[in-house]
């Protein structure tokens, strides 16, 4: 039984060779549908990881005044880190604030700042200052806007608070649409790929409809009629779904770089594994089903 | 002892078309039955009721054991592994070689390769195909087509096989050397129902059973296994076997 089984899964694999143009062309219609419900994904989830990494979380920088006590500002700080909604918190120094601007100027004897570092350093201007970053999960955010801001700009020796609202707010309405969306998307995308590739697969089926019949009048059991049908159906949907896969890939390669430049500074990433094997996994589901669909009767 | 087949007040329509009418018959193991009649006087329509490619509307058949109007789906592959078939279209796999064609009727049945190899090429052999073994159908000619359809349904040793004009597309020479292989076949016992609209061909076998099929009525039998039933055209109850 089990020799039998090997055998019409072999023979399902070869009669992959059967039809070449018939198959060639279902695989080229596969391969298609599933690129572009591949290509949706990719965009859908750079947005979406941009906007989540960089953007979503509300950045308030604070400086205080240039002859502020550093007992005093420190003291400051470590009262800050108890904040609620505090996911990360910088704070510099004025000599740190000034190394790391030395640090970021451009090299060579010409750049001002390099030349009179000496100079800088026995004069430093620059204030202690704090960059706070919150990821809060309020209600009302625009009131924990207002209570936070009036918080740190309460605290002794404060000089100016500066924060990022407007874009936060933009930023948070699309993370909350994607994740409310993101779902639905992709939900749908399977659908639509499911129906084509099946209906192409169960039309690829009919030009082997003589084959079943003559299987039939032999008096084949319907197992063994389906099997290496199948299995055809299947590997016609994998095949189109790995196909699809490498052209994403390909088109990623050349792409990945087109939205890199001021301001946006957006390099796209590819999809992640589990997103590659459902675009390989769905169509040699569906193939599969809608082979079964097809010879059932 | 049971009889091979027997078919008792059998009617099968077509919309409003009677192709059958009251047909009954029955015929005993290792019987030769010629099937003939005019076109259209529903030899096919008979042979395809046998072979439970349409269902028993009316009346009933039996089919080496098997009740056909009783049968369950699942029953079907098993009445066929009884009975093989010739049709008259051939139906083979035209890209497939002719190996695999006569193959496929014991592969279906689980048989070992070896045992299948043995046995294809036997009667591959037997049929004069045997340079051809590895050829594709479609590069094959008609009548080598036709052979091939023959060694696949007698590759299996059926109970009963029946055959749909297996003679029409080949040349007298050739039909003559088919109609050996199926009185050679039919020597070791087995059943065969042999539709033709060809008279030289049953004048050659005298002693072969005839059934004379003419608008779906049986009209001539030479054996007392058959009923005919002499009804008028405009008696449908009594055509249709209802009185």
């Amino acid at each position: 039984m089990f020799g039998v089984i090997c055998k019409l899964i072999a023979r399902g694999i070869r009669d992959f060779g059967l039809h070449p143009w018939a198959q060639l062309l279902t695989l080229a219609a596969v391969t298609l549908v599933t690129f572009l419900s591949g290509f949706f994904l990719l965009c859908f989830t750079n947005l979406n990881n941009e906007l989540n990494i960089t953007h979503g979380d509300v950045v308030y920088q604070v400086f205080w005044k240039a002859d502020t006590g550093m007992e005093l500002v420190e003291s400051r700080w470590q009262e800050m880190h108890h904040m609620p909604w505090l996911t990360e918190m910088q704070t510099f120094t004025p000599a740190q604030a000034l190394d790391a601007l030395l640090d970021n100027a451009q090299d060579g004897s010409s750049n001002p700042l390099k030349a009179h570092a000496p100079w800088l350093r026995d004069r430093n201007p620059l204030p202690p200052t704090a960059m706070l970053r919150f990821s809060p999960r309020e209600a009302d955010l625009a009131a924990w806007n207002k209570a936070t801001r009036e918080y740190l700009e309460r605290l002794p020796g404060v000089e100016t608070v500066r924060s990022n609202p407007l874009r936060d707010d933009l930023t948070r309405a699309w993370k909350s649409f994607a994740n409310s969306v993101m779902w639905p998307i992709v939900g749908f995308l399977a659908f639509v790929l499911s129906l084509v590739v099946g209906n192409t697969i169960k039309l690829s089926l009919m030009s082997r409809r003589d084959e079943i019949e003559i299987l039939q009048l032999v008096g084949a059991r319907n197992w063994f009629i389906r099997l290496p049908l199948l299995i055809t159906g299947a590997l016609q949907g994998a095949l189109g779904g790995a196909c699809a896969v490498g052209l994403l890939w390909l088109a990623w390669y050349h792409l990945k770089d087109v939205l890199n430049f001021s301001p946006l500074f957006m390099e796209l990433s590819f999809i992640p594994l589990e997103q590659c094997v459902l675009l390989v996994a769905v169509p040699a589901l569906m193939g599969f089903v809608s082979s079964w669909i097809a010879v059932r009767n | 002892m049971d009889p091979m087949l027997k078919v008792q007040h059998l009617s099968h329509n077509f919309g409003s078309h009677w192709a059958l009418k009251n047909c009954s018959f029955q015929l005993e193991k290792g019987d030769f039955l010629f099937l003939s009649g005019p076109s259209g006087a529903g030899k096919t329509t008979l042979l395809r009721l046998l072979y439970a490619s349409l269902p028993v509307q009316r009346g009933s058949v039996e089919v080496a054991g098997f009740d056909l109007k009783k049968l369950r789906s699942g029953q079907v592959p098993l009445l066929r592994r009884q009975v093989s078939v010739v049709f008259q279209d051939f139906k083979i796999l035209p890209h497939r070689t002719v190996f695999d064609n006569v193959a496929i009727a014991l592969e279906v049945r689980g048989l070992p390769p070896l045992h299948v190899d043995r046995r294809v090429r036997a009667v591959v052999r037997g049929l004069g195909l045997e340079s051809r073994i590895g050829m594709l159908c479609d590069e094959l000619s008609g009548g080598e087509q036709q052979r091939v359809a023959v060694a696949r349904s007698i590759v299996v040793n059926p109970q009963i096989l029946l055959a749909d004009e297996p003679t029409g597309n080949l040349d007298p020479d050739l039909s003559m050397r088919m109609m050996e292989i199926f009185k050679q076949f039919h020597s070791y016992g087995t059943t065969v129902v042999l539709a033709t609209h060809s008279p030289d061909l049953i004048a050659r076998h005298p002693k072969a059973r005839l059934l004379r099929l003419d608008d779906g009525k049986i009209v001539e039998a030479n054996w007392p296994g058959a009923v005919i039933e002499h009804c008028t055209d405009d008696d449908e109850t009594c055509a249709l076997g209802q009185g």
